[in-house]
């Protein structure tokens, strides 16, 4: 039988899963044309009680398995819970005026990234792969629906169907490799499979296939390439505070789930997958983005990068403490500044999104400087450039990868930052050296996004210049991972 | 109140103060006139304040090699073990002050020429002085490349959006350039943390001395060689110098300012201090290659400075000729041209940072730089004359003047080195003066042959109370060199004793006192 | 009895028609069917496992996976619906105003 120590531990997926309930039972109600701000704030509320909640739950007496070891609460667990939760609250935040704003005020949105989150913060403390595979499930059926919340846009519902498609397509694939290492194994939890894996003096073919699979199937979900086809499509069709919400927190639950696995199931086998990975998303990244006119198409290109940089990390997991701390630490970074440069693309977008050419940012910084300024901060941070947490994000995972004598890779690595700073300066360059194609002052920013936009930014330059307390956290984590 | 107390956190206050003042800016109100004066009284204070720092370095010099004064170590980041590591000797001394000397002149020359989006200006050299000051002091290599990056964007952002017509080429090519090159210095800082569990400079400058680290193969060239890159490009030495001429013609006068008087010698300053500090034996090694860069750099910018029609550019082009001679009285590795080239990065500051400001004085007038447009400036502006002159006699190394001690100690090192080296390179000093005196006869005498010339006003206070003082410190370098010498040679032969496989020369000591007096 | 190899023969057989279904069939329907077919085939795998361990896993597995095939394929249609809505078409390849 479950104890209350056990709802504990699920305790923010509760309060998330309450809350959006309330709004989906609450929207009919309203009537239609009101505004629906108020659920908007609504959501808000829930978001922080999550937040709230996980800290309670992140104290050490709920540290352990629950659910007859369905998942666990560590410090793995916690992190990525705080990171999904600050991405949810910084969208559902600068979704407030943006809705109304492109007449879709709709209260199932805000239920949807609610429940969305619920399905990635269960993904972060998952270790039975039939809660994996649920709990992914939940996170991508509401990422499709907000894909095409603009649902009257034909850009909109494209972006979600192709989203739609391809990811049930990579579901299946990570659905036929659980089944095989469930064959290979006799175990769906994931520490059984490790053990066994881990044990038996040669490993079964099927469980190398398995293996296989399930890479592909969570290759797509975090959109490394080779699996990164769909992401510059979806993400330019998509509304941008979704983009902002699906290119880091369901990408960050991905991670957490391939960190579980990986780690978990011994390690060498993967490693010439993720090497090579890793160099593909970083050059197919950059290379790509260079190309773009769009700003939505060339950070989505940035992301394919971005999840090479934690890709890297990834190989350098044989050094367990590094690695782990250093892929969870960047994701919380790139999280951060991805946000905050999307919540000044939703607050740049105009009716119907029709800014998002990085011509429409000639001049931004004489029409608004401190919008720009703010974008060019989080650029400065996606270069990786001081005082910023992309710096120190990307200092740290190069140092992982080079304390495990990844000498070719840290190489390709930062080879390709440097090459990656030129496409975000760019936009830098469009924004304080040419001049406004219109006199028309930038839209004025409402409180919600000026929340938005401060949560990242006092994120990105906190993890910056003081990522100590963080960096703790994270070295905590993988000291506690295999103690049952 | 006994000053010295403040010791421990002078160095601290002077790099951060700047960096307040910029944060205190982005709150004032869009008025420019009172932003203009905020800024000059942050830059004034640092500059008060700064000069603490060599008024007592007398007491806390570091006697042996491997320490520093105004010294201060707080830990930073645990793990990674990064430090806040700072402190100075008596070369990065005057690197500093340098810097907080050559900004307020930099907000008074911007007085007047910047007026559009004066608020960002003032931010940024703010932001950009505190991130120079930084470079200098840091003796943590994590902290150093921070400071170091953290140049980068100011200083692209003040061509790119102050900047004449080209300014956005200029600006992005600069940024690559540099991004690219400091890239690799990144790659070859985190092996040698991931090698030692250190970032902090003296630590690992003990490791790699006594071989603690272990360094297969060519790991050491190869690490040399990602410090190397950086460096050369921002000194920048022949070939990679490209980028100069075009940041140097887009910038505003400030940023020439400081992009030739301080930025370049943050260059400079890491080939001595890095690539000298870290690598003795291998910089012992690629010295020769190394000097002969130099030397293609000193006569190929002075052919190059001799031809230009643009007088900004031809300063620019002289500034790779000079910053020649420093690089090859660097890696010299004798006492008297190490000494020279240290004394040779604050002449260059000093007198190049002025011919900015003179430029920048006639553009303000006539918006721009062709050498045909002027000629016959001395009869409507001779006290303009009068200073350009003295600037000119400054740069081209004239005795008594601040540039001909550097030059000499360096001549005179790189004889030691090598004769044909040292023979070459003083061609480089005949070329120089034939430059500088043809861009004066040209611009100063001769008829007026352009109406609009006559009737130019002569400099005015604001520009008056910029270019004396600069013109009187470059007199006063040339003549009393020892006060600054005294630190100077105390650190470098700190350097030079700690070299291994480089012979110490007692007899070069007495060569050098003799020089100096 | 038949051997376990020949169940997963034909899962793998239905996965691999799934997969290509999906890549080389131009009708978003079918798409759509295509990866139903790779699920039951996955389905089939699990039951076949579930049976040669005597474990129960797999079949709680069939049925999360049958619930969760059922919830996309609300959503799936809902949005294939919202597309014709949009374009009036049904072929992947007019669906093109985002370039691939």
């Amino acid at each position: 039988m479950p104890t209350a120590t056990d709802y504990i531990r699920i305790l923010p997926e509760i309060v998330l899963s309450v809350w959006g309930m309330i709004i989906m039972f609450i929207e009919p109600i309203l009537p239609a044309g009101r505004s629906r701000k108020g659920l908007g704030i609504f959501a808000a509320v829930g978001a922080i009680a999550a937040i709230a909640a996980t800290i309670y739950q992140a104290r050490p007496e709920f540290a352990g398995s629950g659910f007859n070891g369905m998942l666990r609460v560590d410090h793995f667990s916690v992190f990525f819970h705080l990171v999904v939760l600050l991405v949810t609250l910084a969208t559902i935040l600068m979704s407030l005026d943006y809705l109304p704003f492109q007449k879709i005020d709709r209260g199932e949105y805000y239920a949807l990234i609610l429940l969305g989150a619920v399905g990635m913060c269960l993904m972060s403390s998952a270790v039975e792969l039939v809660l994996i595979f649920i709990a992914l499930e939940i996170s991508s059926i509401s990422s499709y629906i907000l894909a095409g919340f603009r649902r009257h846009a034909a850009e909109s519902a494209e972006s979600s169907l192709k989203y739609f498609l391809l990811g049930s397509f990579a579901t299946a694939f990570f659905l036929y490799g659980v089944a095989l290492l469930y064959g290979a194994t006799g175990s769906t939890n994931v520490f059984d499979i490790a053990r066994t894996l881990g044990t038996s003096p040669h490993i079964e073919p099927l469980a190398y296939v398995a293996v296989a699979l399930i890479f592909t199937g969570l290759g797509f979900k975090v959109a490394c390439a080779p699996f990164h086809v769909w992401t510059p499509d979806v993400y330019e069709g998509a509304p941008s505070p979704v983009v902002a919400f699906m290119s880091t927190a369901p990408k960050a639950a991905s991670f957490a789930v391939l960190i579980r696995l990986v780690i978990d199931t011994a390690s060498p086998h993967w490693f010439w997958v993720i090497w090579t990975a890793a160099v593909l998303s970083m050059c197919v990244g950059n290379l790509g983005a260079i190309l773009q006119s769009n700003v939505k198409r060339m950070l989505a290109y940035s992301s394919i990068a971005h999840a090479g940089y934690l890709m890297v990390a990834f190989a350098s997991a044989s050094n367990r403490e590094l690695g782990i701390s250093a892929a969870m630490f960047y994701s919380a970074a790139y999280a951060a500044m991805n946000v905050g440069a999307f919540a000044i693309i939703t607050q740049m977008a105009g009716a119907g999104e029709r800014y998002s050419q990085i011509d429409d940012y000639s001049g931004l910084g004489k029409r608004s400087p401190v919008l720009a300024a703010a974008l060019t901060f989080f650029l400065l941070s996606l270069i990786g450039i001081p005082i910023t947490g992309g710096f120190f994000a990307k200092f740290y995972v190069f140092s992982a990868a080079l304390r495990t004598h990844l000498i070719w890779l840290t190489v390709i690595g930062v080879a390709n930052s440097g090459m990656g700073s030129y496409y975000y300066l760019r936009l830098i360059v469009r924004m304080y050296m040419f001049e406004p194609r219109t006199e028309e002052p930038a839209p004025r920013v409402r409180l919600g996004m000026g929340l938005a936009i401060s949560i990242c930014l006092i994120a990105t330059l906190w993890l910056g210049v003081l990522p100590n307390v963080v960096l703790h956290y994270t070295q905590g984590a993988p000291t506690i991972f295999f103690t049952r | 109140m006994n000053l010295s107390t403040l010791n421990p956190w002078i160095l601290t206050l002077t790099t951060f103060l700047p960096a307040l003042g910029a944060l205190l800016i982005a709150f004032l109100p869009r008025r420019d006139r009172d932003i203009r004066w905020f800024a000059l009284a942050i830059s004034v204070i640092t500059l008060l304040i700064s000069l603490h720092l060599p008024v007592h370095y007398r007491e806390v010099a570091p006697t042996n090699s491997g320490t520093f004064a105004y010294e201060q170590n707080l830990q930073w980041i645990t793990s990674p073990n990064i430090h806040y590591h700072i402190g100075i000797d008596g070369i990065s001394l005057w690197l500093v002050v340098l810097t907080t000397f050559l900004v307020p002149f930099c907000v008074l020359a911007s007085w007047k020429s910047i007026h559009d989006r004066v608020k960002e200006f003032f931010i940024l050299l703010l932001l950009l002085e505190t991130a120079m000051i930084g470079v200098f002091i840091a003796l943590d290599l994590f902290l150093f490349y921070f400071f170091w990056e953290a140049t980068l964007i100011p200083m692209a952002l003040i061509i790119g959006i102050f900047g004449h017509q080209r300014r956005v080429y200029a600006a992005v090519k600069f940024f690559l350039y540099t991004m690219i090159a400091s890239v690799f210095m990144l790659a070859a800082i985190i092996w040698l943390y991931a090698q030692s569990n250190t970032f902090d400079f003296v630590e690992l400058q003990h490791l790699i001395a006594t071989g603690a680290i272990h360094m297969p193969g060519h790991t050491t060239l190869w690490l040399f060689l990602g410090f190397f890159v950086a460096f050369a490009v921002k000194v920048p030495l022949f070939p990679l110098h490209t980028w100069l001429p075009d940041a140097h013609v887009e910038a505003p006068t400030a940023g020439s300012v400081l992009l030739a008087g301080v930025l370049l010698k943050m260059g400079t300053y890491g080939l001595l201090r890095f690539n000298i500090g870290l690598f003795p034996v291998e910089a012992h090694k690629n010295a020769p290659w190394i000097m002969t860069l130099a030397i293609i750099g000193i006569v190929y910018g002075a052919l190059v400075a001799l031809v230009q029609p643009n007088m900004k550019k031809l300063v620019a082009y002289s500034s790779v000729s000079h910053l020649g001679f420093v690089v090859l009285g660097l890696y010299s590795f004798t006492r008297a041209g190490m000494d020279g080239a240290v004394f040779q990065m604050l002449n260059h500051g000093i007198s190049t940072g002025a011919l900015f400001l003179l430029l920048g004085v006639v553009y303000d007038r006539r918006h721009t730089y062709e050498i045909k447009e002027y000629g016959g400036l001395a009869t409507p502006m001779p006290m303009y004359a009068t200073l350009f002159l003295l600037i000119t006699l400054s740069s081209i190394g004239l005795p008594l003047m601040n540039g001909f001690v550097g030059e000499f100690l360096i001549l005179s090192g790189a004889f030691q080195a090598k004769a044909v080296y040292g023979i070459v390179a003083a061609s480089g000093v005949i070329w120089s003066a034939f430059y500088m005196l043809w861009l004066y006869q040209r611009t100063f005498y001769g008829k007026i042959t352009n109406p609009v010339n006559a009737t130019l006003p002569d400099v005015d206070l604001r520009e008056r109370s910029i270019l004396w003082p600069l013109a009187v410190l470059a007199l006063v370098m040339g003549v009393f060199p020892t006060l600054w010498m005294n630190s100077i040679d105390a650190s470098v032969a700190g350097i030079l004793g700690t070299q291994h496989g480089v012979p110490a020369a007692p007899a070069l000591q007495v060569k050098v006192n003799t020089v100096l007096k | 009895m038949i051997p376990i190899s020949y169940y997963l023969l034909l899962s793998a057989f239905l996965f691999a028609c799934g997969v290509t279904g999906f890549l080389i069939k131009r009708n978003i329907i079918t798409l759509f069917m295509s990866i139903e077919l790779m699920l039951n085939g996955v389905n089939l795998s699990f039951i076949a496992f579930a049976t040669r361990l005597q474990t129960l896993d797999g079949h709680i597995f069939v049925f999360f996976v049958m619930v969760v095939a059922a919830a996309e394929a609300a959503v799936g249609l809902a949005i294939i619906i919202s597309v014709y809505r949009t374009r009036e078409t049904l072929n992947v390849d007019r669906v093109n105003l985002l370039k691939l």
